[in-house]
C-alpha cells in the first residue's frame, strides 16, 4: 500500500537517528533562529530549479542511510524499499495532498457498485513493463493470486483483508469484489507484479521478484551490491513519454552512518539523501545558508509525530489498571505539565508544530486544540484527585506512589533530550519518572519474542506515528483487538486499553465508503481520544528535502515529498 | 608434528561444536525478534497473519533444539539456512561481503607489521632515548584512542575540511578510472579505514616487539655475540630478533581475529560493503541465520588462528617439540 510507504518512514528517521546519536558531536551545527529563517523563506510546496525541459544523461549519485532487506514493497515493511515506489514500480492510483486520488495506471477512478461490494477498475491501455511487455488486467488479478497465496510471503496493506475476488474482465479490465462494502479500494494494487517475469504465485523472501522488482516506471533495476551500492539505468521504454526520464541512471550508495552521508551530501560527494531525516535539517540549512550549493525545501505541515504512549494496563499484567495512569487526574494533568514548546524549540531546533488530535493528516484530519501547559492547574488536579505529595515531593495516592517507567527508542540524542525534559515537566508535579531507553527490535518485538510493547513492560513510551492519510491501521492499533494476549500474540497495542465506545467507532468507520461519514467517524474516535487521553501528542515534525543545485527539475509532493514517481522522470543533471 | 596438528585439529571440532551450542542459545535467549518491525511506527508492523506465515515459513515455531539441528545439520552440508532479511543464502550473503573485510584486515595486518617491527626493536635497542619515549607515548596513545572516535577526527578532518580523501566506498562513483588512476583512486578510498582498524594493533604489537626485544637484548648470549665482537647490526638482527620473534609471532596472528571484530566499527564509518557491517545490521535486525553464520566464522577464525600461532611457535623454537 501507498500508505505503508508513507509509514514506514518514520522507522527510516528513528533509524536514521540512532546512528546520529554516536557521532552527534561531528559535523556543523546551526542556530535555532538562523534555520527557522531558512524554513519561512523556502516554505510551501515548492519547485526549485524547474526551467522546463532539463538535459538528457548523467547518473545521479544519492546517499543511502538504511539498506532494506528486499527492494519490493509488496515483501517489505521498510522505508528504504520506498526506493521502487519512487522510481520503479506504479500504483493504480495515486494519493493527492487532500487526500483524494487520481488515477495512474488506471485509466479513470474506478466505478463502485450500489452496495459497495463490487469495484470495477477500467486500466490504461498504453503501459507496458520495462521489459516491453503490455500490461493488463491478468497483472492485477495475478498480484493477488500471489498476495492470497498461503505460501506467499506478501506484506501487503490490510485494504486486501476485505477483497472476496479479483478477476480480469478483459485486458482492460479488473473486477473486485468484496466481502463488506470497502472504502479503501482505492488503496488497492498500488504495486502490481508482472505476471509474465514472476512465474508461480508462490513468492517469498528468496524471489529475484521480491528482491528487486520489475515495474512500468522511468528506472529499472540493474545491480544490487549488498552492503554497497543500488543502482538503476533508465527504462528506454517508458510508456508515459519515451524523452523521459531525462537522467541515465541512478546509483544509491549505502551509507549508514546518517552524519557521514549528510555531510558528505553538504560536501557535494552525493547529490542528495535518500530522505533526511528532522535532525539533519538544522546542518542541511547551515550549510545553504552558508553559501553551500544546496537548495533547501521545507515542508511547513505536520508530518509524523512524537507520542508519549500510556500504558493503561498494569505493566506485565493486561487484566489489571495502571496503578498510576489508570486515574483520568493523572493523564490529565500529565497533559497539563507538558511543555511542548520548549521541546519544538530546544530539541528540534523549530523544525515541528504542536497538534491535539492523533489524527491531523490525510482525509480524516480533526483538528484538536492542543493542551495547554499550566503545571499550577496540573498541580491542582492532582491535589482535587487526592493524590497528596510526600517528603520528597512525590506524590502518592492510597499507598501507591506516583512513579513512572520511561522507555523510549535507543541510540536517539533528540528522544533523550526530550525524555529529560519530560522527566522535569512531571517532577514539577511531583511524579517521578525513570528513564530509559531500549534497542528498537526489543520494543516493537512480539509477543513471544519479548517486546516491550507486546508485554506491556513500560509506563511511557515516545516514539513517531500518526502520519497517515487514512488512519484505518492506526486506529485500529488503540481498540481492543489489538491488544496482544496469549490468544492473539500478534498484536500491537501503544495503550492496551479497553474502550467499547472507541472499538465501535473503528469497526463502523472499516466498511462505511462515504468518505465524508468515515471522516466524521474518525474525528469522533479522536475526540474520544484526546478526552480520554489514551496518548498525548507531543509535537508532529516538519519535513524538509535538499539537493545539490546542479539537479534539475525537482518539485515536492505532499506525501512523498521529492521522491514522487513520476516527477523523477523530470529530473536532470547540469554539471 | 604432523601428530600434533591432527591432534590439535581434532580437538578444535568439539571446541566448535560447543560453540555452535552456546551461541544458537545465547542468540535466542535475547530479547527481540527477526520479526519486529521494520521501524517505528504502527504501519511497519506486519499483520497478525503474515506474522504467522513468515514464523512458519522460516521455522520459528519449532523447539529449539529442532531448530538448532536444522541448522547444525545444515551447516555441514553447506547449506547455513537463509538471511531472514534478504531471502538469500547466508552463505551467499557472506561471500558477497567477504573481499572487502579480507582486503581491509590483510592491509591493516600488514602495515600493522611493517610499523611495528622496526619501531619496537629501535625503541628496544635505545631504551630510555627519545626515540623510545615517543614510540611508548604514541603506542599507548593509539591503544588509548577508540576507534570509531579516531575514524570520525580522521573523516571530518581529510575528508570535509581539507577534502583530500573520500569519505565513503571502494571506489569513485561518479568517473571511472583506468590503469594506474584506478589504483590510485582504490588506494585513495582505503587510506583510512586502514589506518583506522590498523591502529590498535599496530599499537599493541609495537609494545609487543619493543618488550621481547628488551627481554633477549639481556640474555647472555647476546651479551656473548657481542663481546666476540661480532658487529651490533649482526648481534641485534640475527641473535635477538629471532629469539624475540617467537613470542611476537603468537600475539601477531591472534591479532587476526581482532582486526576481523576491528572491521564492524571501520566498515560503518566508511561504508564500506564487509562482513563487520553485516555482522552489526543483522544483529541489528536480529537476522539469526546471518548471525550465527558470521559468528560461526568468526570462531573457525580465532580456532585457526590459535593452531598456526602454536604450529609457528613450534617451528620457530627448536627447543620446543611436539614428538
Amino acid at each position: 500500500m501507498l500508505m505503508k510507504g508513507w509509514r514506514t518512514r518514520a522507522g527510516a528517521l528513528a533509524t536514521a537517528a540512532a546512528l546520529t546519536a554516536t557521532l552527534g558531536a561531528c559535523g556543523g551545527s546551526s542556530g535555532g533562529g538562523g534555520a527557522s529563517t531558512a524554513a519561512e523563506t523556502n516554505g510551501g510546496e515548492a519547485t526549485a530549479g524547474g526551467d522546463g525541459g532539463g538535459q538528457r544523461g548523467g547518473r545521479l549519485l544519492v546517499a543511502m542511510t538504511d539498506e532494506p532487506g528486499l527492494l519490493n514493497p509488496l515483501f517489505s515493511t521498510e522505508a528504504a524499499a520506498d526506493v521502487s515506489r519512487a522510481m520503479v514500480v506504479e500504483p493504480l492510483f495515486q494519493p493527492l495532498a487532500d487526500g483524494s486520488y487520481e488515477p495512474f495506471l488506471a485509466a479513470e477512478l474506478p466505478t463502485v457498485s450500489r452496495d459497495g461490494r463490487t469495484v470495477t477498475i477500467r486500466l490504461r491501455d498504453d503501459v507496458r513493463w520495462s521489459d516491453g511487455k503490455p500490461f493488463t488486467a491478468n497483472d492485477v488479478a495475478f498480484t493477488y493470486s500471489v498476495i492470497t497465496d498461503p505460501r506467499s510471503t506478501a506484506a501487503a496493506g490490510s485494504a486486501y483483508g476485505l477483497v472476496r475476488s479479483v478477476r480480469a474482465v478483459d485486458p482492460t479490465t479488473v473486477e473486485v469484489r468484496m466481502r463488506a462494502p470497502n472504502p479503501r479500494y482505492l488503496e488497492l494494487f498500488d504495486l502490481v507484479m508482472p505476471e509474465h517475469a514472476t512465474g508461480s504465485t508462490t513468492v517469498t523472501t528468496r524471489s529475484p521478484q521480491a528482491r528487486l522488482p520489475l515495474g512500468t516506471g522511468p528506472f529499472v533495476y540493474e545491480e544490487w551490491r549488498s552492503g554497497d551500492q543500488v543502482t538503476l539505468r533508465r527504462n528506454d521504454a517508458y510508456w508515459r513519454d519515451p524523452e523521459k526520464p531525462l537522467l541515465d541512471g541512478i546509483t544509491f550508495k549505502i551509507t549508514p552512518d546518517r552524519q557521514t552521508a549528510v555531510t558528505s551530501f553538504v560536501n557535494g560527494e552525493f547529490d542528495t539523501v535518500f530522505y533526511l531525516a528532522n535532525s539533519d535539517l538544522p546542518d542541511v540549512v547551515a550549510a545553504a545558508e552558508g553559501g553551500d550549493p544546496i537548495e533547501v525545501v521545507m515542508k511547513d505541515e505536520p508530518t509524523y509525530g512524537s507520542f508519549l504512549w500510556l500504558n493503561h494496563s498494569e505493566p506485565g499484567d493486561e487484566l489489571t489498571p495502571n496503578p498510576v495512569l489508570s486515574d483520568p487526574a493523572v493523564r490529565e494533568a500529565i497533559d497539563l505539565a507538558l511543555d511542548r514548546r520548549s521541546i519544538i524549540e530546544e530539541v528540534v531546533d523549530g523544525f515541528g508544530e504542536q497538534v491535539g488530535s492523533y489524527i491531523y493528516t490525510g482525509f480524516a484530519a480533526h483538528e484538536i486544540a492542543p493542551a495547554a501547559f499550566d503545571p499550577e492547574q496540573a498541580n491542582a488536579v492532582l491535589d482535587e484527585a487526592g493524590w497528596e505529595r510526600g517528603a520528597d515531593g512525590i506524590r502518592s495516592k492510597d499507598g501507591v506512589r506516583a512513579e513512572l517507567d520511561f522507555t523510549t527508542v535507543s541510540g536517539n540524542q533528540s528522544y533523550k533530550l526530550i525524555q529529560q525534559l519530560i522527566q522535569q515537566n512531571l517532577k514539577e508535579i511531583g511524579i517521578d519518572v525513570k528513564l530509559r531507553t531500549d534497542s528498537l527490535t526489543k520494543i516493537f518485538a512480539g509477543y513471544q519474542d519479548g517486546g516491550i510493547l507486546a508485554n506491556r513492560r513500560y509506563d511511557l513510551m515516545m516514539s513517531l506515528d500518526g502520519f497517515y492519510n487514512d488512519p484505518a491501521d492506526y486506529a485500529h492499533v488503540f481498540t481492543s483487538a489489538s491488544i496482544p494476549t496469549a490468544d492473539n500474540p500478534n498484536g500491537f497495542s501503544y495503550s492496551h486499553l479497553r474502550l467499547p465506545a472507541f472499538d465501535r467507532l473503528v469497526e463502523q468507520a472499516a466498511t462505511t465508503v462515504d468518505q465524508e461519514e468515515r471522516a466524521r467517524l474518525y474525528g469522533e474516535t479522536a475526540e474520544l481520544f484526546a478526552s480520554e487521553r489514551i496518548s498525548l501528542p507531543l509535537y508532529a515534525t516538519h519535513w524538509g528535502w535538499a539537493w545539490s543545485e546542479s539537479l534539475k527539475g525537482v518539485t515536492t509532493d505532499a506525501w512523498d515529498g521529492q521522491w514522487a514517481n513520476p516527477a523523477i522522470a523530470d529530473w536532470s543533471l547540469a554539471r | 608434528m604432523a601428530a600434533h596438528l591432527t591432534r590439535r585439529l581434532l580437538l578444535s571440532v568439539p571446541l566448535l561444536v560447543g560453540i555452535s551450542v552456546v551461541v544458537f542459545a545465547l542468540l535466542q535467549a535475547t530479547p527481540g525478534g527477526p520479526l519486529a518491525s521494520g521501524g517505528e511506527g504502527a504501519g511497519t508492523q506486519l499483520s497478525p497473519e503474515q506474522i504467522e506465515r513468515m514464523r512458519d515459513a522460516y521455522g520459528l515455531d519449532d523447539p529449539l533444539p529442532v531448530q538448532y539441528l536444522n541448522w547444525a545439520g545444515g551447516m555441514l552440508t553447506g547449506d547455513w539456512g537463509t538471511s531472514l532479511r534478504t531471502g538469500q543464502p547466508v552463505l551467499e550473503v557472506i561471500a558477497d561481503r567477504l573481499p572487502t573485510t579480507l582486503l581491509l584486515i590483510g592491509l591493516a595486518f600488514v602495515i600493522s607489521l611493517a610499523i611495528a617491527i622496526p619501531v619496537g626493536i629501535v625503541a628496544a635497542r635505545r631504551q630510555h632515548s627519545a626515540f623510545d619515549y615517543v614510540a611508548t607515548g604514541l603506542s599507548f596513545a593509539g591503544f588509548a584512542t577508540p576507534s570509531f572516535w579516531f575514524g570520525l577526527m580522521l573523516l571530518f578532518l581529510f575528508s570535509f575540511t581539507l577534502g583530500w580523501l573520500p569519505s565513503s566506498g571502494l571506489e569513485d562513483l561518479r568517473e571511472t578510472h583506468t590503469g594506474l588512476d584506478a589504483l590510485w583512486d582504490r588506494v585513495r578510498h582505503l587510506i583510512m579505514p586502514v589506518a583506522v582498524l590498523a591502529l590498535v594493533t599496530a599499537a599493541s604489537l609495537t609494545r609487543y616487539v619493543r618488550a621481547a626485544m628488551l627481554e633477549v637484548l639481556d640474555q647472555d648470549y647476546v651479551r656473548t655475540a657481542r663481546g666476540s665482537g661480532l658487529p651490533e647490526r649482526t648481534v641485534v638482527m640475527r641473535h635477538a630478533v629471532k629469539n624475540a620473534a617467537i613470542p611476537v609471532v603468537t600475539v601477531a596472528v591472534l591479532a587476526i581475529p581482532e582486526l576481523f571484530l576491528g572491521t564492524a566499527i571501520t566498515e560503518t564509518i566508511f561504508s564500506l560493503p564487509g562482513i563487520g557491517r553485516l555482522f552489526i545490521e543483522s544483529a541489528d535486525q536480529r537476522d539469526y541465520p546471518v548471525l550465527l553464520g558470521i559468528l560461526m566464522i568468526a570462531s573457525l577464525l580465532v580456532v585457526l588462528a590459535n593452531v598456526v600461532a602454536d604450529v609457528l611457535y613450534a617451528l620457530l623454537d627448536p627447543r620446543i617439540s611436539h614428538g
